[in-house]
């Protein structure tokens, strides 16, 4: 018994390091940009829990990191490392935005938004087929695919909304013309929280019980845990992970069209902020439990509102925000590297 | 001073678990000595702090006398400790002289030539037999084995521990094993050697320590041991009973026939070709050979999970040609995989987890797995089987060999197969272990043809009713157990050797 209290305040302490050296990270950074470092934290906290507009954009970043945080613990069960999240949303973007635009006129208000999220998950889909396909059949490494693909399709916006669909009556300002009503998820009253955060807990809920229940999220784990096993029992592990990679890039492409929809009303600049990256802390933040990625997701959006706060408060560069999110990363994966041994 | 390397009251504590527990041992110069015991009895452990691995809790190790304290298997190399582990750490793609550079380290630059001269000098002095030049791929264990140990000589390893160095040889490997050894020990080297094997501990060694559970419980010669049975009783503390009951069982109807059966490995070269054999219902039919002579992919291919390129298989009353078999419907037919650890099971995963893990159709509700069906079946298994575990949420991982081992016979006889392919179902298990596993697979013939692959000749001629030797993926001969002149053919065999 007693050994077992001691194992547990081991790991207590192991987690209480691991969050206290990001924490130290951006104190150092704070102080060598001649700050007071604890004034600093004080007003990154304001600045997220501060108020209630300030806390809804918490929950406005958190939608988008829950979703690509769930995308990459789904594909990571398996043993998958889909890093072309950013890349996967940026698709769910732009096929969203190629529904809302061109789409309005044949479909009826009411089906608009289902469509648009149909569309942007097989965008994102889409997006992660080729890493998929590649990874299943030939055996080539999905985390160098599904990355480089990101800047390819960022690429690929760019070109969109700077040409073929920048928008006539924008003052030459890049960005698609605004969506129409139908295709504007609604908002909570005084918000912009929108019912992407909805998706992002439904999801975290339905993939905990279905890892946890099914035949099929049995077999992943074991497939993910025991790949040898998973041969050994009969399971077709390249098959499988072609689908759960394009799952995971469906997942991401439908936090891509949350935010053309709900947030930008537009394709533009401010799309590819990097949500589809901090998928992967929110995802080891939540030690890959499916069900810790919405809290996860809070925690991670909370530093980056905070340090955008700092930036209008303070004028201390929200790149702080950054560096505490690195250096959380990395500690995250030296806990991770520690359990192993 | 004579060269001499002494544990003293060496204790090492594993969070509850007290591996080793006030040991003493005294490795003399020019003395092989044995340590015996069971799996989990601390042998390892103790090994690993004698080469450095390791740090004792309590304790000291000396030297010659003189106190030392080795922080790393290097620094033990380094004072002249060294050890052959049972898993060779030698890179393929290198030749023998290569390997031994790597290992020498030293000199930025490879002088390979003066390597190699060195080599055979040291090879002709201790009757190694190693050419330098030849890839370590092309070597059989045997070959490979005296590398490592050409190895520590020449980093100038005056205490040599070997960790169950038989347990990948032919037996022909093994009497030259034991010349080996012996040539050590006339140049005054110490040989310490880990084994559970009672007969070599008999045969080889000056002295010979008893370790159970963690304490040394007994110190004798093999001339005082009083001979093997003695020996047991002191290593597994009851008594053992060496001829395992076997009774008889009518044999069935033919369940599995394979004809001229190639495949395994690449197409332009099979692991295994032209196989011909055929198992019947209540018989145990063993295929021996050494490591690597196509037994493995011979048993994986009828698991469905190594390729067949040529023949046919003839099960549950349909013949399927090769090619079709990886695809054909093997509800009844159950495998055990050689490495249960990671191939039979995901040791990350509770006992019910890896008890479903060949079960799930008949554990699925629609999408539904059923979690609480699969505990109470993982339950019983325990019972039945006697397999000493918390319960079924406790991961396979922690259970011992021996305990991980029941769980698999338990799920894969709860399919009640009408054959049953084991494949070294004893690896690495201790005596009392081996024994519920032996059992087991007896009774596995009331509704099954059992086909056991193994290279422990003692373990074949105890189950089986006939004994098949593959040699470099041939059939070479099949004796009957019951007739004296045909098993003596089969350690020949087991080398090559038709007659």
């Amino acid at each position: 018994m007693s050994s077992q209290r001691t194992i547990h305040s081991r790991a207590i302490a192991l987690w209480a390091f691991a969050l206290a050296v990001p924490l130290l990270a951006g104190a150092a950074v704070f102080a060598v940009m001649g700050s007071d470092p604890l004034a600093a934290y004080s007003v990154m906290f304001q600045g997220a829990f501060g108020s209630w507009g300030r806390f809804s954009e918490v929950l406005v970043k958190a939608s988008a990191l829950s979703l690509t945080g769930l995308a990459v613990i789904l594909a990571a069960r398996m043993n998958l490392w889909n890093i072309g999240c950013e890349g996967q949303l940026v698709m769910g973007a732009v096929f969203a935005t190629a529904a809302a635009l061109h789409l309005g006129d044949t479909l009826p208000a009411a089906l608009m938004l289902p469509c648009a999220a149909l569309c942007g998950m097989a965008g994102g889909a889409l997006w992660a087929s080729g890493p998929a396909w590649l990874r299943s059949r030939l055996g080539v490494s999905e985390i160098i695919t599904t990355l480089l693909l990101n800047y390819v399709a960022i690429a690929l916006m760019e070109h969109l909304y700077f040409g073929i669909w920048r928008d006539p009556a924008g003052f030459g300002f890049p960005g698609t013309a605004m969506f129409a009503e139908a295709a504007r998820l609604p908002r909570l009253a005084g918000t912009r929280v929108h019912p992407g955060l909805l998706a992002g807990i439904a999801g975290a809920i339905l993939l905990a019980w279905a890892l946890a229940k099914t035949r099929w999220g049995y077999e992943l784990t074991v497939m993910g845990l025991g790949p040898k096993a998973a041969s050994y029992a009969g399971m077709d592990a390249a098959r499988r992970g072609l689908w759960v990679l394009m799952a995971s890039g469906a997942i991401a492409g439908l936090a891509g069209m949350a935010e053309v929809t709900g947030i930008h009303y537009r394709l533009q600049q401010g799309v590819a902020v990097g949500y589809g990256y901090d998928g992967v802390i929110v995802a080891c933040l939540a030690r890959l439990h499916p069900a810790l990625a919405p809290p996860a997701a809070i925690v991670l959006a909370a530093v980056l509102v905070g340090g955008e706060y700092l930036q209008t408060k303070m004028r201390l560069p929200s790149a702080a925000s950054l560096v505490i999110e690195a250096a959380l990363l990395l500690s995250l994966l030296w806990l991770q590297a520690r359990k192993k041994r | 001073m004579s060269l001499n390397l002494e544990l003293v009251n060496i204790t090492k504590r594993f969070g509850p678990t007290l591996a080793n527990d006030h040991v003493s041992i005294t490795a003399h110069g020019g003395e092989i000595h044995a340590l015996l015991g069971e799996n989990g009895a601390g042998k390892s452990t103790l090994m690993s702090i004698l080469s450095g691995r390791y740090q004792p809790d309590v304790g000291e190790i000396r030297l010659s006398g003189e106190p030392v304290r080795f922080t790393s298997p290097a620094h033990a190399l380094a004072r002249g400790v060294g050890m052959v582990h049972q898993r060779f750490m030698l890179v393929d793609a290198f030749t023998v002289a290569e390997n031994v550079c790597l290992a020498a380290g030293g000199s930025p630059l490879l002088d390979l030539k003066a390597e190699a001269a060195r080599i055979r000098e040291l090879s002709d002095r201790f009757g190694l037999d190693a050419d330098p030049d030849r890839p370590v791929h092309t070597l059989s264990m045997g070959e490979r084995q005296r590398v490592e140990i050409l190895k520590l000589l020449r980093l100038g390893a005056r205490v040599l521990i070997f960790d169950e160095p038989t347990s990948v040889l032919t037996p022909t490997e093994i009497e030259r094993f034991c010349q080996v050894l012996k040539t050590l020990r006339q140049e005054g080297r110490a040989i310490v050697f880990i084994t559970h094997k009672l007969e070599e501990a008999l045969e080889l060694s000056d002295r010979i320590s008893i370790l159970r559970r963690g304490r040394l419980v007994a110190h004798t010669t093999p001339a005082e041991a009083g001979g093997k049975r003695n020996l047991a009783r002191m290593m597994v503390g009851r008594e053992v009973i060496f001829a395992i009951d076997k009774p008889a069982v009518e044999p069935g109807p033919e369940v599995l026939r394979l004809e001229g059966l190639t495949g395994g490995g690449d197409p332009a070269r099979p692991a295994f070709s032209g196989v011909d054999l055929a198992l019947r219902r209540g018989e145990v039919l063993a295929v021996v050979g050494v490591a690597g002579n196509g037994q493995t992919e011979l048993a994986e291919a009828l698991a469905g999970l190594a390729p067949l390129t040529a023949g046919s298989v003839s099960f549950e009353g349909a013949r399927h040609e090769a090619k079709a078999w990886a695809a054909a419907p093997k509800d009844a037919l159950a495998y055990v995989p050689e490495d249960r650890h990671h191939e039979g099971s995901v040791p990350e995963l509770s006992m019910t987890h890896n008890y479903l893990l060949t079960r799930l159709s008949a554990f699925t509700r629609g999408l539904l797995l059923d979690w609480t069906g699969g505990a109470e079946a993982t339950r019983k298994a325990i019972e039945r089987f006697a397999i000493k575990a918390e319960g079924p949420h406790q991961p396979s991982g922690e259970l011992s060999g021996g305990n991980l081992q029941k769980l698999l016979l338990a799920r894969e006889l709860s399919r009640l197969p009408s054959v049953l392919v084991v494949q070294q179902p004893t690896q690495g298990l201790d005596i009392g272990a081996s024994e519920d596993v032996w059992k087991s697979l007896l009774e596995a013939r009331e509704h099954a043809g059992v086909l056991l692959v193994t290279g422990d000749l003692t373990e074949a001629l105890t189950l089986a009713d006939r004994v098949a030797v593959i040699f470099a993926g041939r059939i070479l001969g099949v004796a009957d157990v019951s007739d004296p002149d045909q098993v003596a053919r089969i350690s020949p065999m087991m080398a090559g050797v038709r007659q």
